[in-house]
């Protein structure tokens, strides 16, 4: 498949298409990296940029979502990493053909039932976590205040969440 | 499942942190960025200088120096940014001829660039964030580098 021919596949209209269905969630997976909002701008840009260069490799349209979420959160990892003064390499880009399958569960729905496992979690976890998720600009230290946690017991505490979380809901996916 | 993903879709299910218009608008945009009938110029790993500890990054081998290449022709570009803007300069190898042109692009603005007789180029004042080269030559496809991100 020539370039020509991917682009042929990836019109104005399918472009916009896909802009309206994922950018949303991949702003969302950027932001879930903790990153800020000019970053996270940086690392959606820059997984639509990818998706410009890569469009001869893409076989399988129907992937493009899936690998759009993937690559965002390729990007805003380096992002990430790099904010911390971490030399990483730009030149590793993720393969338009072994998109993340995972991906899928960045979606509105998906995010409304895990709320309601999140009410099944106890106390600080069920607070911390709705903080967390409410306010991506809140620093641990506002949240220990609102949460009266020590600020050390934060970020280990809201780890420990998540991980129970993910756990009940990928138990109740088996 | 990544925590990430989780994270996001909790962020979702309640429409916390809608994304910015400007980011959509800027994802709109980006159709307009492709390069049809271009040849993508892979990155491709410099050498390193002897006595210069390895490193997976390859652009550990020259500070800020990235290769890339495509076609029979080779692009280094070095990206600096100075007093909050974005410096490209660069050579194109072998040197491509005096009908040959460079573009510096942004996703906001591109600058086009003649190569010197020793295919050089450099273009100042460009906004910090992705950026990519492309190189045209007359009777040759395009060729454009992958986007790098610059920040200061």
């Amino acid at each position: 498949m020539s370039a020509d021919n991917s682009f042929a596949l990836l019109d104005q209209d399918v472009w916009e298409d896909l802009v309206a269905r994922f950018d949303g969630r991949m702003w969302a997976v950027a932001r879930a990296f903790g990153l800020s909002a000019a970053d996270a701008a940086d690392a959606v840009q820059g997984a639509w940029l990818r998706l410009v260069e890569s469009a001869d490799t893409i076989r399988d349209p129907e992937r493009i979502g899936a690998w759009l979420v993937t690559t965002t959160r390729h990007e805003a990892a380096r992002l990430s990493r790099k904010a911390r003064g971490e030399v990483v390499s730009d030149m590793d880009v993720p393969d338009t053909a072994l998109p993340d399958p995972t991906a899928a569960v960045v979606d509105a729905d998906f995010g409304r039932h895990v709320w309601r496992r999140l009410d099944l979690l106890g106390e600080p976890c069920r607070s911390l976590i709705r903080l967390y998720v409410l306010h991506p600009e809140a620093r641990y230290a506002q949240i220990a205040i609102r949460l009266n946690l020590p600020v050390g017991s934060i970020g280990p505490t809201r780890a420990r969440c998540m991980a129970r979380l993910r756990a009940l809901v990928e138990e109740e996916a088996r | 499942m990544r925590e990430e993903y989780l994270l996001a879709a909790l962020r979702m299910g309640v429409g916390a942190d809608p994304v910015p218009e400007n980011v959509s608008a800027a994802a709109r945009a980006a159709f307009d960025l492709r390069v049809p009938g271009g040849v993508p110029a892979r990155p491709v790993d410099l050498p390193v200088p002897p006595g210069t500890r390895s490193s997976p990054a390859a652009e550990t081998a020259q500070p800020g120096v990235r290769r890339f290449s495509a076609d029979g022709l080779v692009i280094d570009i070095e990206t600096t940014v100075a007093g909050g803007r974005l410096e490209v300069a660069g050579q194109v190898s072998p040197a491509p001829g005096p009908d040959a042109r460079v573009e510096v692009r942004t996703p906001h603005i591109a600058k086009v660039r003649v190569p010197s007789g020793t295919g050089h180029f450099a273009v100042a004042g460009l906004p910090p964030g992705w950026v990519s080269v492309v190189c045209h030559r007359p009777d040759h496809p395009p060729v454009f580098t992958r986007w790098i991100h610059v920040r200061g």
